[in-house]
């Protein structure tokens, strides 16, 4: 029996790895937190509010961070990133670089926690949709730095903005055919804000189905169509094109069954969920197991272990939501402790 | 001079009017509809209909108050308000049509079924004239109207003999009230 | 999921041929003789032979377009068509995004179905021929791309910033596999137009058919077609567009020879001239201007002849 105390790298700082980290730092074990940011947090500290509640993801960020800090176990590198990484002895042997100093260092860990996170499609392939011709057409993530500047009171006020639903998600032709899980409800969430900002402009969301599956989701989506006045019309729109320095759209009521047009300012594509580019890499570095699609894939039976000693948890293994991540990140933190315990 | 070019509907430019005013004066808010289609799959006339109970709702929210009041459907809703009671939203569509009718009659819209129109105004006369409707004026009164004095007839003899049908009609006791009621109601209609 | 679709042209032509097969298209060379002239003295320029056959018949597009018989019907010709090319051993190219897209996809119901192959070859056979998919279907806007560099160091009359507003037509970008752009936002065309020293000029109905329909032209022209082809010169006139180039004669046909009828209908007055890009490549790379036969256009070519080959005024 070793009496060393064990110890985990997390790769990857948001919500997943946070709290993968936070539960094995408390359950005893150490935990060694690796992000390449200069801060903590993932993709929600680029977000603007949160579905289901309008809650702050920065007040998140802000209590998972100091948790961590509280705790002597765990050990926060950030403005790092993982170089190599191989199997060694009962473990693995991993060197980490700094992203500023260019220093690296290598470390031991008897686990690993992937939680690299997700990425968004490059939406150019929609030549139909002018991402990178016209710069008004931005994919959802970019759409949140927008917000932020209007929240902090930013300069144009936008008369009318689009959202488009389903941006390479189910499209077997030019995308992926999967659904991207969390895209219907950030939308709303995005729509309403933009009415809660701006009550008198004309917000449309081109959408094929809301998939509202969650605790308050329904709700949610419904107080933005009914309350805050934003206008979901059934269907995917064809085409963008440039209207006297505006946007038009092109697209189908599909309920009436009648071609429609819109003209706006900006048009937001909720682009296909994809795993971070590093993510296959270190995959195959750890010996983990990946998709099609490059998502790292749990062991049959299992939720959240993917090789020996591997194991996963957020975006990295496929959409999901913050609440879903730290479920996930939990999960992983847990089979990681009951791995401890039995050897 | 003909300047026709076909383009598609323009969302950012219809007009919000009609769905506020139902909002308004009949309080139905159709924001809540989740566009499912129980209303037309339960529809009894719906697969006759020109637009179904959905489309209805949807062509309120297009602002459409020309096809609304053109259309047949208008007309052909028998008010079984099987609609209304599968509506999830509990979205009161015949209470719409009675509306939207209302509106195109006072506009002087033509009924796509004038037949329906008419019977619907003759049995309003009868009330304004005598205080009941009985069948035997009212039909008495359609078939001058329409002409249509053959139809139905040999169903209407073998009903009068078996003392379903009535020559003399009833009649209220003070019909000057109710005539008066109707006709204030129909000045301030005009309003 | 993610296919390529786009190809590069030098995939697509890994190698300059010396000889292709032109294949002439019906509406081309009767309409436009001027247009099929362009093509074959561009490609003399090139360096590359251009080998036409009278036997050659119509694609039969012309047909099909208008769904006047079901494609099956086509099948026979087309195999003798592609026989005829395959017995000089060489890859067949056309000038007609009608042709072009015809020809692919009815060689691809004949390779892909023996049924069909047997009994269009059984057919054929009578004369001679003998369908094997050896020749490989090619239109005439690819071998421009791929030779962009060599059409670049040929220019002898720059476009002298003349807007021109490209016309790409239905048929060669609906193909959508392994074409040299991408259907959604295509650009080729207009880099083409950028090395001959013209602007081009993104107009907001750039992508939209024009009306043609083959046969709706006939039964629908008012209804139709003309309002259709009003919101499309609308937006060209908007945006400035001097020339409007086409890669296909039925749409060169219905830009072309509509404008008056518009004007007359409309009020209006445009006066856009439409010309196939290989004759504008001729043009650009100084072949004379008496072989592109513009007398064959109903918009006048006057104003920008005079504005890029000043010695032939017209």
């Amino acid at each position: 029996m070793d009496d060393r105390v064990k110890k985990v790298l997390v790769i990857g700082g948001g919500p997943a790895g946070m709290e993968a980290a936070l539960k094995i730092g408390q359950a005893g074990f150490r935990a060694v937190l690796v992000e390449r940011e200069p801060d903590l947090g993932g993709t929600l500290r680029k977000l603007v509010s949160s579905f289901p509640r309008w809650e702050n993801p920065a007040d998140l960020v802000g209590v998972k961070v100091q948790m961590l800090e509280g705790n002597r176990n765990i050990e926060r590198l950030t403005s790092t990133a993982v170089l190599t990484a191989e199997r060694f002895e009962r473990g693995f042997r991993v060197t980490l670089k700094h992203l500023n100093n260019g220093g690296s260092r290598e470390i031991r860990a008897d686990a690993v926690i992937l939680a690299t996170g997700f990425d968004l499609m490059d939406a150019s392939v929609y030549g139909e949709y002018g991402y990178g011709i016209y710069p008004n057409v931005i994919n959802s993530l970019e759409f949140e730095d927008r917000l932020r500047g209007w929240k902090e009171g930013a300069e144009s006020i936008p008369k009318g903005i689009a959202f488009f639903k389903c941006v390479g998600s189910r499209d077997r032709s030019k995308g992926f055919p999967y659904c991207s899980k969390i895209c219907c409800m950030y939308t709303a969430k995005q729509a309403g804000l933009v009415k809660d900002l701006f009550p008198g402009a004309k917000v449309y969301v081109f959408y094929m189905d809301y998939r509202a599956a969650g605790k308050g989701y329904e709700e949610f989506v419904r107080d933005v169509i009914e309350k805050k006045h934003v206008r979901y019309v059934r269907g995917r729109p064809a085409k963008v094109l440039p209207e006297k320095g505006r946007l038009l759209v092109r697209a189908e009521d599909t309920l009436m069954g009648i071609p429609v047009e819109v003209v706006v300012d900006t048009v937001v594509l909720a682009s296909a969920v994809v795993p971070r580019a590093d993510t296959r890499a270190l995959a195959k570095m750890l010996g983990a197991l990946t998709d099609e699609y490059g998502f790292i894939e749990p062991l049959p039976y299992t939720a959240v272990r993917s090789g020996e000693r591997v194991f996963f948890a957020g975006g990295c293994g496929f959409a999901c939501e913050t609440q879903g991540a730290l479920q996930q990140g939990a999960a992983a933190a847990a089979e990681v402790i009951a791995f401890f315990n039995k050897s | 001079m003909d300047t026709e070019i076909y383009t598609p509907l323009r969302l950012d430019e219809i007009d919000s009017a009609l769905q506020r005013e139902l909002k308004e004066k009949i309080d139905i808010d159709i924001e809540t509809c989740l566009e499912c289609g129980k209303c037309s799959g339960g529809c009894s006339n719906g697969h006759i209909f020109d637009y179904t109970p959905r489309k209805i709702v949807q062509l309120v929210k297009l602002g459409d108050e020309e096809t609304l009041a053109g259309m047949d459907a208008l007309w052909i809703c028998l008010s079984c308000q099987l609609c209304l009671d599968r509506c999830p939203s509990g979205i009161d569509i015949p209470r719409i049509l009675d509306y939207l009718r209302e509106k195109a009659v006072t506009r002087g819209v033509k009924a796509s079924r004038p037949d329906v129109h008419l019977f619907m105004e003759l049995m309003l006369e009868e009330a304004r004239d005598k205080g009941r409707v009985s069948e035997v004026p009212l039909m008495i009164r359609f078939k001058r109207k329409t002409g249509q004095y053959l139809k139905d007839a040999g169903l209407g003899f073998k009903m009068f003999l078996k003392g379903k049908l009535s020559p003399f009609p009833s009649r209220m006791q003070k019909p000057e009230g109710l005539k008066k009621l109707l006709s204030e109601r129909k000045s301030e209609k005009k309003d | 999921m993610q296919v390529k679709r786009v190809v590069q042209p030098e995939n697509k032509i890994p190698e300059v041929p010396q000889s292709v097969f032109l294949f002439r298209s019906c509406t081309g060379s009767l309409e436009y003789p001027g247009t099929e002239n362009a093509v074959r003295e561009t490609l003399r320029i090139l360096g590359i032979e251009a080998v036409m056959d009278p036997d050659q018949t119509c694609c039969s597009g012309y047909l099909l377009t208008c769904s006047a018989h079901k494609p099956e019907v086509s099948l026979a010709v087309t195999a003798r068509n592609l026989a005829l090319v395959e017995q000089k051993n060489l890859d067949t190219y056309t000038f007609c995004n009608g042709c072009y897209g015809y020809l692919s996809e009815l060689s691809h119901i004949l390779l892909h179905n023996p049924a069909y192959l047997s009994m269009a070859n059984d057919l054929v056979a009578r004369w001679g021929y003998r369908y094997e998919g050896r020749t490989k279907i090619f239109h005439v806007q690819e071998m421009w791309y791929r030779l962009r560099e060599r059409i670049a160091g040929k220019i002898v009359r720059p476009l002298k910033g003349l807007r021109v507003g490209v016309h790409y037509g239905c048929h060669y970008l609906a193909k959508q596999y392994g074409i040299l752009d991408d259907g959604g936002y295509p650009t080729f065309h207009e880099e083409l137009i950028e090395l001959m020293g013209g602007t081009p000029v993104f107009y907001k109905e750039r992508q939209l058919c024009c009306g043609y329909a083959v046969g709706r032209g006939f039964t629908h022209r008012e209804e139709i077609v003309q309002p259709h082809l009003y919101k499309k010169f609308r937006s060209a006139r908007e945006a400035g567009v001097e020339l409007m180039t086409t890669v296909c004669p039925g749409c060169n046909v219905a830009l072309d020879r509509e404008q008056p009828n518009l004007n007359r209908r409309y009020g209006e007055d445009f006066r856009i001239a439409v010309i196939d890009l290989a004759q504008l490549i001729a043009l650009a790379i100084g072949v004379l201007v008496q072989k592109l036969g513009f007398e064959a256009n109903t918009m006048p070519l006057d104003d920008i002849l005079k504005k890029i080959a000043p010695e032939k005024g017209s």
